[in-house]
C-alpha cells in the first residue's frame, strides 16, 4: 500500500512538470527562405520568438518561387496536420482564407492598432471581406532601374525622366559598344520590364483597369500597343546571350560593368551588397522613370491555420506578434533588402536605396499610387497573371507584332476566365 | 487441369490411417492446400494493391478533376468538358502538343538511328571495346536536369559553340537555335539524343550478341554483301530490341520534364513548352487544377492511343510463335 501511494505521490509531482515543459511550445511555419540572407532575416524573428518561450520549427520548402511550398501545404491540409503558419505571397493567402483554413486575426490586428501602421494598398492581401488572415513582414518595390554609375558616369548619362529618355540613353550605350539592358528570356523577367512600362505611361488607374480588373477595352487599347512597341524597344538594348539567364546573373552583369542597367526588383540590391559596392557611390537604384511616380509592391505575409490545440493557437499568437513587432521588422529587413511591412518604422539604419523607397512609399500612399506587382503575384490572380507571362514572353523572342500581343492577350484572359 | 497430385497422395493415406487425429490432420492438410493454391494471389496482391490504387484510381482521380471547376484546390463539382475546351483554346497546349510530337518523332528517330549505327560498329570486335562503351553508356548516368543545364550553356550563344568557333577565328559562325523560337525545340532533341544515344546503343549491341554467328556465315556463302546481310538479316532480328527501345524512349520522351524545365525553362517565350512542363505549370502555379488535369488525361489518352495498338501487335505476333 504504501509503494502505491509512494508512486502516486512521485505521478503528482511529476506531472506538473510535465505540464510546463509542454507550455514550452513549439511554432512550425512552411516558407521558401532558403538563400543566406533570407535564412539570416528570418533568425531575427525566430530568435525573438524564442524569448517569448516559444520555439520555431523550420520546414523550409524552397524552390520554383514558393510553387514547392504551396505543394507541401496543400499535402498537409489534405493529411488534417497544417502547419502553425505558413509564408504567403499575392493570392495565396486569400485562396486559402477563401476554403476557411485560416484563423481570423481581427483581435490582434484591433488591440495593436496594426491596421493603422499598414499601408492601405496591401490591405488586400492581408483582409479577406472583414477579416485579417496574415500579416506583412516586408515589402519589397518591384519598379527598380539598378545601374553602374561608372558607365553612365562616363558617358554622361544621368536618371533617366520617362522611357523614351531611358531607350535613348540605352542606344547611346549600344553604339559606344555597352550592353544597355542586361535582361534574361525568363517570361517573369520581361514581364516585370514590360508592366513597368505600362505604368510608367499610363499611370495607376490604367493599370488597375487593365491588369486588376481586365477590363476588355482597356486590354485591347492603343495604350497595350503602345506598351509593347517600347518593349519591343527594350528588346534592341539587350545581347544575345540573354537565354535562360538567371536575374541574380543580370545583375552581376551590370555590377561588373558588363551591362548599364537593369529594370529589376530590389531584391537585387543584395547583389550588389554582397560584392561590397555602394548605393549611390558604384551603383545607382532609381524607380522605373514615369511621368507620375507608382509603387508596385511586393509583401511576403505570415497567415496562421485554425487548430484545435490551444497551445498551438498560443504560439501562433506569438509568432503574429513577433512579425509585427517594429523592431523585428527593422532588423529583419535590413538583412533581406526590402523595407518593413510597417510604414511606422524608422528609416535611420537603411541605406539610401531603401530611404528612397521608404519616401516613395510615403509619397504612393498620400497620391493613390501604389500597386501590386504583376510579376509577383500581385495584381491579376495566377491564371491570368499567366497568360501576361505568356504573352510578353512570345512577344519578345519573337517578331510577333504589338497588335497580335494585343489580341492574344485579350484571347488569353477571357479563354482564362 | 491436373497439376498438384502431390498432395492429394498423402489424403488418402491419412484416411486410412485414420484414428483420433484424423479430422484434426485433414483440416491441416485442407489448409495447406488453400495455401498452396491461393499463395501466388497472396504474393501478389499487395503490388497488384500498390497498382490499382497508386495508378488507376488516381487516373479515376485525375479524371473527375478534369470535368470539374477545381481552380486551387481539388473541388467534386461537375461542369462537363468546360476544362478541356480551355485546354483546346489556350495556345500554349497547342505548342506544347506540336512540340511533344516534334520531339517524340525526332528523339526517336535520332536516338535509334545512332543507338544502332554505333552497336554495329562497337560490334566488329573492336579494340577497347568495354572502355568505349562506357564512354557511350556514360550519359545515361547523368540527371537530365545536369545533362539539360551543361547544354544550356554549350548551346548559349555567347558562352558555348558559337563563342569558341567565333574566337577560332570564323565570325561569321551562327548558332543560336537555343534563342530562336522556332528552332530551339531542336535544341532539346540534341540535349535528349546525346543522353540516350548510349543506352539505345547498350540493348541494341545486347541483341546483336545475341545473334547466332553461323547465320551471317551463311549468308555470306550465299554472296550476299555486309550492308544487305545487316539490312535484311540483323536488323529484323533485332525486332525484341526495338521494342524495349522504342517503348522506353517514348516513356521518356513524354515525361520529358526535368530536361525542358533545365535546358530552356520551356523557353524562350513558351516555345519549348511539353504537355508535362503545361500540365505542372497549370495545375501547381496557376491555379487551373481543372485545366491541369484535362491536359494529364490528354497525355494519358495520346499514350494509350499510341503504345497499346504497338504493344498489342508485337505481343500477339509473339504469342503467334514469331
Amino acid at each position: 500500500m504504501a509503494k502505491i501511494t509512494k508512486i502516486l505521490m512521485a505521478a503528482a509531482m511529476i506531472l506538473p512538470l510535465a505540464n510546463i515543459a509542454h507550455a514550452e511550445g513549439k511554432v512550425e511555419g512552411i516558407h521558401h527562405w532558403v538563400s543566406e540572407s533570407e535564412v539570416g532575416a528570418l533568425k531575427v524573428l525566430t530568435g525573438s520568438l524564442s524569448t517569448k518561450g516559444f520555439t520555431w520549427e523550420d520546414s523550409a520548402v524552397g524552390g520554383l518561387s514558393g510553387a514547392n511550398a504551396t505543394q507541401a501545404l496543400r499535402t498537409r491540409l489534405a493529411a488534417g496536420n497544417p502547419p502553425a503558419t505558413m509564408q504567403f505571397l499575392g493570392y495565396e493567402g486569400i485562396e486559402w482564407a477563401g476554403e476557411g483554413v485560416l484563423r481570423p486575426l481581427n483581435d490582434l490586428y484591433a488591440a495593436n492598432g496594426w491596421e493603422a501602421a499598414i499601408a492601405p494598398a496591401i490591405l488586400p492581401f492581408v483582409k479577406a471581406g472583414d477579416t485579417y488572415f496574415s500579416v506583412p513582414i516586408n515589402m519589397h518595390r518591384q519598379n527598380w532601374v539598378w545601374v553602374n554609375k561608372a558607365i553612365f558616369d562616363q558617358h554622361g548619362i544621368t536618371e533617366p525622366k520617362s522611357w523614351d529618355e531611358l531607350i535613348a540613353a540605352g542606344k547611346k550605350l549600344k553604339e559606344a559598344g555597352v550592353t544597355p539592358i542586361a535582361l534574361s528570356d525568363e517570361s517573369w523577367q520581361i514581364l516585370e520590364v514590360f508592366e513597368a512600362i505600362l505604368t510608367d505611361q499610363n499611370g495607376t488607374d490604367f493599370y488597375k483597369k487593365a491588369v486588376i480588373d481586365l477590363d476588355e477595352a482597356a486590354l485591347s487599347g492603343p495604350e497595350m500597343i503602345k506598351a509593347f512597341d517600347t518593349l519591343r524597344d527594350v528588346r534592341g538594348l539587350i545581347d544575345d546571350g540573354f537565354t535562360g539567364r538567371d536575374w541574380a546573373v543580370a545583375t552581376g552583369m551590370v555590377a561588373s560593368g558588363e551591362a548599364a542597367m537593369q529594370i529589376m526588383g530590389d531584391w537585387a540590391k543584395g547583389e550588389f551588397l554582397a560584392k561590397g559596392m555602394k548605393p549611390g557611390v558604384d551603383f545607382l537604384c532609381f524607380p522605373t522613370p514615369a511621368a507620375t511616380p507608382n509603387y508596385k509592391f511586393v509583401i511576403d505575409a505570415f497567415g496562421t491555420f485554425v487548430n484545435e490545440d490551444a497551445e498551438i493557437n498560443a504560439g501562433q499568437d506569438a509568432w503574429v506578434a513577433t512579425v509585427m513587432d517594429p523592431e523585428n521588422q527593422k532588423n529583419f529587413n535590413l538583412i533581406k533588402g526590402s523595407i518593413p511591412a510597417r510604414t511606422d518604422v524608422s528609416v535611420d539604419d537603411f541605406d539610401d536605396c531603401a530611404k528612397r523607397s521608404f519616401a516613395d512609399r510615403e509619397a504612393a500612399v498620400a497620391a493613390g499610387t501604389m500597386v501590386g506587382g504583376l510579376t509577383e503575384g500581385f495584381a491579376a490572380q495566377p491564371q491570368y497573371a499567366g497568360v501576361f507571362f505568356d504573352v510578353v514572353g512570345q512577344f519578345f523572342v519573337t517578331d510577333m507584332s504589338s497588335q497580335d500581343a494585343v489580341q492574344m492577350l485579350v484571347d488569353g484572359i477571357n479563354n482564362a476566365r | 487441369m491436373d497439376g498438384l497430385p502431390g498432395p492429394r497422395v498423402p489424403a488418402d493415406r491419412t484416411e486410412i490411417l485414420a484414428n483420433g487425429h484424423g479430422d484434426q490432420m485433414r483440416k491441416h492438410r485442407s489448409f495447406k492446400a488453400l495455401l498452396t493454391a491461393q499463395l501466388p494471389k497472396l504474393v501478389l496482391s499487395p503490388s497488384l494493391i500498390a497498382v490499382f490504387v497508386g495508378v488507376y484510381l488516381f487516373i479515376c482521380w485525375t479524371a473527375a478533376i478534369s470535368f470539374s471547376s477545381s481552380k486551387m484546390v481539388p473541388k467534386f463539382d461537375f461542369v462537363g468538358l468546360e476544362q478541356y475546351v480551355r485546354l483546346w483554346s489556350t495556345p500554349r497546349w497547342i505548342t506544347a502538343v506540336e512540340n511533344l510530337f516534334v520531339f517524340t518523332m525526332l528523339f526517336l528517330a535520332i536516338t535509334i538511328a545512332l543507338g544502332l549505327f554505333i552497336a554495329i560498329l562497337l560490334d566488329q570486335r573492336v579494340r577497347a571495346e568495354g572502355v568505349l562503351r562506357a564512354i557511350y553508356l556514360y550519359p545515361m548516368a547523368l540527371s537530365f536536369i545536369v545533362t539539360g543545364t551543361a547544354w544550356k550553356w554549350i548551346l548559349n550563344p555567347s558562352l558555348g559553340v558559337q563563342k569558341v568557333v567565333n574566337d577560332l577565328g570564323w565570325q561569321g559562325f551562327v548558332f543560336d537555335w537555343i534563342t530562336r523560337p522556332e528552332f530551339a525545340i531542336y535544341c532539346v532533341v540534341i540535349a535528349a539524343v546525346w543522353q540516350s544515344t548510349g543506352f539505345a546503343m547498350a540493348i541494341f549491341l545486347a541483341g546483336l550478341r545475341g545473334i547466332d554467328n553461323s547465320i551471317i556465315k551463311a549468308a555470306q556463302i550465299e554472296g550476299a554483301g555486309m550492308a544487305r546481310i545487316y539490312l535484311s538479316i540483323i536488323v529484323p532480328m533485332l525486332r525484341p530490341a526495338f521494342l524495349s527501345v522504342i517503348v522506353l524512349l517514348s516513356y521518356i520522351s513524354i515525361k520529358s520534364f526535368d530536361l525542358v524545365l533545365a535546358l530552356t525553362n520551356a523557353g524562350p517565350g513558351s516555345a519549348t513548352e511539353m504537355p508535362s512542363t503545361f500540365m505542372f505549370s497549370a495545375t501547381f502555379r496557376r491555379n487551373q487544377m481543372g485545366v491541369g488535369a484535362a491536359s494529364a488525361m490528354m497525355m494519358l489518352m495520346t499514350v494509350a492511343a499510341i503504345i497499346i495498338p504497338y504493344l498489342y501487335s508485337e505481343l500477339k505476333e509473339d504469342r503467334d510463335g514469331h
